[in-house]
């Protein structure tokens, strides 16, 4: 078997007395597209969060990579950051800067890569998500599909080993999510592990390796999705799923 | 909140003790005042340029420089010693606050040596010895006959001097209105504010012939010797230095050098500055006014702007013992800071901080109001950093930059743009406010037109002058910031 490249264990998050994370030990491995789902208010968020440690874990450990990030210093955390990209809800690009800029902002600044190289990799990333014309728009004349691919661009500009989708699709209007999704899946076909949290069950069902039920602050399934979606084990994801399935 | 209060107070006064502490040393060690002098080669003179003919400014071949009586007293004094003598300009106010904080080694300005003064300070022999008139409108001339005409009335005098405190002493029913300069006291007359002003008898005459609608009475005062003369001040314990001048103003006694030399010439300097009284002759003096307006504005923002950066990181940082005590620091420096008046913190820095380092005075604004808008600027900055959205942050981060990287390329250009109205209105209010550096003798706006006023006797135009020259400069700067306001907007 080959060796987990996200690993947690024992994971809990506290928000003062509220525990939004109880015990949570799972693996990522390599190539994996793994999509977690689950009740609003479950924890999805803030275990993708935890994951590249924008939200601190109470207690447990998450692994990238065999480093356990939450007893490394600041400087090698960012260096690990730089391998994971996050795709948010709400887009996050910089208003105050174009779309190329966007893209080039931090393999400049971090990677300290030259201007040239890095604005020639910006437009290889803006064609492979169809936004290649664009390069010079500001974020704010953009769609939300066409603001969300800019995203996931300048995400793939650090050249991560994984990706993590934070309800990519839920600020969308319903006719710019396909558009989304079909560079999400274009990704997983080219081998990217993927962290997806969402709604979207087409896109888990097609996509997923695995499908991780959260509820309650506990990974309460770990199946194929084929498994998940025809037999789900325990009666949170049967509830779960009656209520969303037509 | 009780914690912080004491905190407040603690350093309160551990800024007074320091002060005090400060005082009392620089006035212990000064009895090498004469070798410290001459190893210097400097003697500096502080005086208080709008009193001719004692001293004032003249343009002497394209330049303003001071003149007078005193200037020649003060020459003469640096000649004996060997040294060369430096004229150093303020407000009479300051002026002894100077001699003790070590800003000026001497002060000449038509300087009663009153017992009240001699505590602070050693004065030498009296180089001159005076008398009072009273100016008042010409018009007037039957009406009011000495001091005790002026009952029901008011009497102007300059603040901190002898006529303004003998004024309140030896009359009776009269109103005694203190302002700083005696260009203003004249303009005060003329409008009818006031009805005459007390001042030393050569002052008088020289208002009155430059002034036609002016005139000279008697005052009538009842005044001691040392009321009516002048004399040169020294810090306090310097006595070598005092004997030394002293040599120099009994020789001035003797030969009666006042009189004969010093007055005629000061006489001449007053014909060739009322020859031409329009304000376009004082396009010199109103563009140095400009220029350091504008570098003490720009030089302020810059390094309050800075200072406000650093303040509100300060501010907004969390965690260790550390940075707590470093928020709480910078949160005490923001209230004292913006619960005190920048007049009082501009001359603490000049005189206050001048016990340590002897800064100039340009410096010394700077200083001041880049320190005040720094406490300012921070509240700004604070707030446009909490206006920017942490998802900025998050995915700046998520990409692997630093939290330093972050703030500086993500998060600070957009807190930037949000509050650069706010921000352009410091920059409006620091070119205006930077006239209180005046007090301290920095040659900006204000500090030159009251020079051109003393200087014409004219009161009103350099006033309109300045007001104008004000509103070019802000007017200036808005439009120049809305450009920039403009190109920031992306959305």
């Amino acid at each position: 078997m080959t060796k987990p490249i996200i690993e947690v264990k024992d994971l809990a998050k506290n928000f003062g007395k509220n525990q939004v994370l109880k015990d949570i030990t799972e693996q990522v491995t390599p190539g994996q597209v793994i999509v977690v789902i689950g009740p609003s208010g479950s924890g999805k968020s803030t275990f993708l969060r935890c994951l590249n440690l924008l939200e601190t874990p109470t207690s447990g450990e998450v692994d990238f990579a065999g480093e356990n990030l939450t007893t490394l210093d600041t400087k090698r955390v960012n260096e690990l950051r730089e391998q994971m990209g996050m795709v948010f809800q709400s887009f996050n690009l910089f208003p105050n800067m174009t779309v190329l800029e966007n893209i080039k902002l931090a393999p400049m600044k971090v990677k300290h890569m030259d201007d040239a190289t890095a604005t020639k990799r910006a437009h290889e990333l803006l064609k492979q998500v169809n936004l290649d014309d664009h390069a010079d728009a500001f974020p704010a004349s953009l769609s939300g599909g066409q603001a969300q691919r800019v995203a996931i661009a300048r995400s793939l500009a650090m050249d991560p080993k994984v990706m993590l989708f934070d309800e990519p699709t839920s600020a969308l209007d319903p006719e710019m999510v396909g558009e989304v999704l079909s560079v999400m899946q274009q990704l997983a076909e080219q081998g990217m592990t993927m962290v997806v949290v969402t709604h979207e069950m087409g896109f888990a069902k097609s996509v997923a390796d695995r499908v991780w039920f959260m509820a309650d602050g506990y990974i309460q399934e770990n199946s194929t999705p084929d498994d998940f979606f025809s037999n789900p084990q325990t009666e949170r994801a049967q509830d779960f799923l009656s209520k969303i399935l037509m | 909140m009780k914690k912080r209060l004491v905190l407040f107070f603690a350093l309160l006064l551990a800024l007074v003790t320091g002060f005090t502490a400060l005082t009392t040393t620089a006035n212990a060690a000064t009895d090498n005042s004469l070798t410290k002098i001459e190893k210097k080669g400097t003697l500096v003179m502080g005086t208080s340029p709008d009193y001719p003919p004692y001293e004032f400014q003249a343009t002497v071949h394209g330049k303003t420089k001071i003149v007078g009586m005193d200037v020649a007293v003060g020459q003469k004094i640096a000649k004996d010693m060997g040294v060369k003598l430096v004229v150093k300009s303020m407000s009479f106010d300051s002026l002894l606050v100077a001699l003790q904080t070590g800003k000026v080694d001497m002060v000449i300005s038509g300087m009663n040596p009153t017992p009240a003064r001699r505590k602070n300070v050693d004065f030498t022999h009296t180089y001159y010895q005076g008398g009072y008139s009273i100016v008042i409108n010409k018009s007037d001339k039957g009406i009011y006959k000495n001091k005790d005409s002026f009952v029901g009335k008011t009497i102007g005098a300059q603040t901190g001097s002898t006529m303004y405190n003998e004024s309140k002493k030896q009359t009776s029913g009269t109103t005694v209105k203190g302002m700083t300069s005696v260009s203003d006291l004249i303009l005060a007359l003329q409008s009818h504010k006031i009805q005459g002003v007390a001042m030393e008898k050569p002052s008088a005459q020289a208002y009155v012939a430059n002034n036609k609608e002016l005139a000279a009475i008697p005052s009538d005062f009842n005044l001691s010797a040392s009321d009516t003369s002048a004399s040169v001040a020294f810090a306090k314990g310097s006595t070598a230095l005092v004997n030394k001048a002293n040599k120099s103003v009994d020789q001035i006694k003797k030969q009666n050098l006042v009189n004969k030399t010093y007055l005629p010439a000061a006489g001449k300097y007053l014909k060739t500055n009322t020859v031409n009284t329009s304000m376009f002759h004082y396009w010199k003096a109103f563009l140095t006014g400009v220029e350091y307006t504008l570098i003490i504005t720009v030089c302020s923002v810059f390094f309050g702007f800075i200072l406000g950066v650093l303040l509100s990181l300060a501010r907004m940082d969390r965690g260790g013992v550390f940075k707590t005590a470093l928020r709480w620091l910078a949160t005490a420096y923001v209230e004292f800071i913006r619960g005190t008046p920048m007049m009082v913190q501009v001359m603490f820095v000049y005189f206050g901080l001048g016990l340590i380092v002897n800064l100039p005075a340009l410096t010394s604004g700077i200083i001041a109001i880049s320190l005040n808008s720094g406490a300012y600027v921070a509240e700004y900055i604070r707030g446009g950093i909490n206006s920017v959205d942490n998802g900025q942050t998050e995915a700046a981060r998520s990409l692997g930059m630093s939290s330093g990287a972050t703030l500086r390329y993500v998060v600070l250009p957009q807190a930037l743009k949000n509050i650069w109205p706010s921000l352009g209105n410091e920059f409006i209010t620091l070119i205006k406010d930077s006239s209180i550096v005046s007090i301290i003798g920095v040659s900006e706006l204000i500090f030159q037109s009251n020079i051109v006023r003393s200087d014409t006797y004219r009161g009103v135009a350099p006033i309109a002058v300045i007001m104008v020259l004000y509103f070019i400069l802000t007017f200036t700067a808005s439009r120049i910031l809305n450009y920039f306001e403009r190109r920031m907007q992306h959305d």
